[in-house]
């Protein structure tokens, strides 16, 4: 029903706009007085107040007519024939049995009663919603209507529904943003009722699933997030160990030494790195790296697990290059090439014009560069799960099982306990206090960044 | 007659298969300013760049020729083209202050090329350079703001004052007022008399009344040719070529 919605909106607006034009046309042929905007602007006009009308009311509908519709058939069924039932299944029943012909059967009278009336009520309701939208757009272009005069300024009016249009978009991203904190806020309060912020945030055991102290057995476990965020940590550490030099130098190596045929090799391949499934990273890593990360943590004496916080932080930093790389080449590429001359005018060579002005001049960018992959490091799961364990070690060993924030967030979701259970709520914790901390890393870094610009621009 | 200082025979430029200068021969003397005229796309800002062996920097760009300075051969393979730079500072046509300090800038050229080996000495340098610049008096008290912040008048002395500070024996300008005001490019015009001193200064100019003001020899090119050289007083009073008299008088270009 809403696709065609769709379309008589569409076929509205386009009867609008050619009712606007030609309205308006004719309008300062007939008085001969020149419009104060070019007719499509007037056209547009009259679109605008055609379409914003039927978007609330098709909205609108969505939102509340299955509400309404339900209200009026509860409204109309005897509760007191069948008590156990409440009321969300009961819906879902009638209206399991209203669509589809197979469920209806053997099911007791007054629910095929029911399903009937709602049946009829949702066929008028759809009857209702396209009179609507259609009576709601021709009053619309009605009201618009009045103002097609030539001294009216249309498209002055137009850049300020654009204007609206772009801050509502703007406004999408944030709203998101804020939906994202609460509906994360609320379930971890849910956790936090049962464990309290102090044993998260400073407990050093997480052993969700073994309850550790007397008088527990078959209730919690210890919810210390100290070593999972210690993992996370430390693999991140890794991974930018490795990603941030050699991403950065390759970028370098890309931007102000290779020559453009090379460059045109290299660059899609490390493009293709970047679009390799995380998950195959994992393979990777589990299969070639860990053994030999094992191997050679023995021949120097340390006793490394089969799968650990090293390897897996390697193959994330391998993942992480052409992040750092790509993005750190756009951003040397635009230093302006008269820095270059200037520097190489005076007499200094390539390395120390790309050491003390490319990358001065470049530096807010690679910052910036820095801090996506670290959040990316921070964000990764696959890996994780795949190379470094889900054992939660507090060790600074990098040769050890560690665990992190994102793949304890997925065993808790996946496990088999119920929706409210704190082990499963704990995922939401997680997520909260993983939030806050790549906040503050954002903050921090734009900080930086501000500063710096400050200096030099 | 003074020294010649950088001589040129038969260059060539090409770039790609496009020929951008024809067998161009100039001479040019020691502690004096030559000016280079001519229309756009004429070469004039090409032949400057070679002399400092700048046109390296573009893949596609091939000289040919001889061009010496001091006497020595400087298109070859052999010349340490960093060191040849150090012997010849240029300025841009826009002003191109790096993203640093005021000393910074100015401290660039001498710290990479170990000139000094005490604070005490590079700081001395640097008051040195931007005096001479004429820069001094207007930034000594904010010698560590960013050298963007300077207007752009005063953004290309301390881009003079940059390439003076390794103390070079030639000194290029690439249209050096072309994106300044009168008053900053009279200013320049003054610091360009008083650097000729010292200096060997090749500038290249779209503003004939400025090659007439500040240069003692003038050469003009049309097409990547040089047409005529010489005094400047000569070639704007008296020019041999048809071209020249049709280009000083305005008739194209």
């Amino acid at each position: 029903m809403f696709y065609w919605s769709l379309i008589i909106i569409l076929l509205g607006m386009y009867s609008a706009y050619i009712f606007g034009k030609s309205r308006i046309t004719s309008h300062s042929r007939q008085l001969e007085i020149k419009t104060a905007s070019l007719p499509t602007y007037y056209a547009q006009y009259i679109m605008v107040w055609c379409l914003l009308p039927a978007l609330i009311v098709y909205f609108g509908w969505i939102i509340f007519e299955d509400q309404i519709i339900q209200n009026l058939v509860l409204a109309n069924f005897d509760f007191d024939l069948n008590p156990a039932l409440n009321a969300g299944l009961l819906i879902a029943e009638i209206k399991n049995a209203a669509l589809n012909d197979s469920f209806a059967e053997g099911k007791a009278i007054e629910i095929l009663n029911a399903a009937e009336h709602y049946a009829s009520i949702k066929y008028i309701s759809s009857i209702s919603f396209y009179l609507s939208i259609l009576i709601v757009m021709i009053l619309g272009v009605m009201f618009a209507s009045r103002k097609l005069q030539p001294s009216f300024r249309a498209q002055q009016s137009i850049e300020n529904y654009v204007k609206y249009f772009l801050f509502f978009c703007s406004s999408v991203a944030v709203l998101t943003t804020v939906g994202i904190v609460f509906s994360l806020l609320f379930e971890s309060l849910r956790f936090f009722s049962d464990v309290s912020v102090v044993e998260f945030l400073f407990g050093t055991k997480w052993y969700p699933y073994i309850p550790i102290r007397e008088g527990q057995s078959g209730s919690l476990g210890s919810f210390g997030a100290v070593p999972i965020f210690a993992g996370t940590f430390l693999i991140m550490v890794v991974a930018m160990c490795v990603a941030t030099p050699i991403g950065l130098f390759t970028a370098i190596y890309l931007a102000e030494y290779a020559s453009p045929r090379v460059r045109k090799i290299i660059k899609p391949l490390l493009e293709i790195l970047a679009g390799v499934p995380t998950i195959v990273y994992g393979f990777f890593a589990f299969v070639t790296v860990a053994p030999f990360v094992k191997t050679f943590g023995q021949s120097i004496g340390i006793d490394a697990s089969p799968t650990s916080a090293l390897a897996a932080g390697l193959v994330m930093g391998i993942m992480i290059i052409p992040f750092i790389s790509s993005l750190s080449d756009d951003v040397i590429n635009s230093v302006p090439q008269s820095l270059r001359e200037g520097s190489l005018g005076i007499g200094a060579n390539k390395a120390e014009t790309i050491k003390r002005v490319i990358l001065p001049a470049a530096l807010p960018g690679i910052v910036g560069a820095f801090l996506l992959g670290v959040s990316r490091a921070i964000g990764e799961t696959m890996i994780v799960v795949v190379a470094a364990g889900t054992a939660p070690n507090l060790t600074a060993n990098p040769f050890e099982n560690v665990t992190t924030v994102t793949v304890q967030i997925v065993i808790a979701l996946i496990g088999d306990q119920e929706f409210d259970d704190p082990r499963t709520l704990s995922a939401f914790a997680l997520g909260l206090v993983l939030f806050v901390i790549t906040l503050i890393l954002n903050i921090f870094a734009l900080r930086i960044v501000k500063k710096y610009r400050e200096r030099y621009e | 007659m003074s020294n010649i200082k950088v001589s040129t025979k038969n260059v060539n430029v090409h770039y790609g298969t496009k020929q951008a200068l024809h067998q161009v021969t100039l001479d040019i003397n020691e502690k004096e300013v030559t000016a280079l005229i001519g229309p756009s796309g004429c070469g004039k800002s090409t032949f400057l760049r070679c002399i400092n062996r700048m046109n390296d920097l573009i893949d596609i760009c091939k000289v040919d020729g001889s061009i010496t300075v001091d006497n020595e051969e400087i298109i070859s393979d052999e010349v340490d083209v960093v060191s040849l730079r150090s012997k010849i500072g240029m300025v841009f046509q826009k002003p191109n202050p790096f993203p640093k300090s005021i000393f910074d800038n100015v401290a660039y050229g001498p710290t990479i090329h170990g000139i000094v080996d005490t604070k005490s000495d590079l700081q001395e340098i640097v008051h040195s350079s931007l005096k001479r610049a004429g820069l001094l008096k207007e930034v000594k008290d904010r010698l560590h703001e960013p050298g963007t912040s300077l207007s752009g008048g005063q953004q290309q002395r301390l881009c003079i004052a940059r390439a003076i500070a390794v103390n070079p024996d030639i000194i290029l300008m690439d249209e050096p007022c072309s994106a300044l005001d009168p008053i900053a490019t009279a200013t320049i015009e003054e610091l360009i008399d008083e650097l000729k001193n010292k200096y060997t200064i090749v500038i290249v100019t779209h503003s004939m009344q400025q090659a007439a003001r500040v240069s003692q020899r003038t050469g003009f090119f049309h097409l990547g040719e040089l047409v005529e050289t010489g005094e400047t007083q000569k070639i704007f009073t008296n020019p041999d070529n048809e071209k020249t008299q049709g280009y000083i008088t305005g008739r194209f270009g």
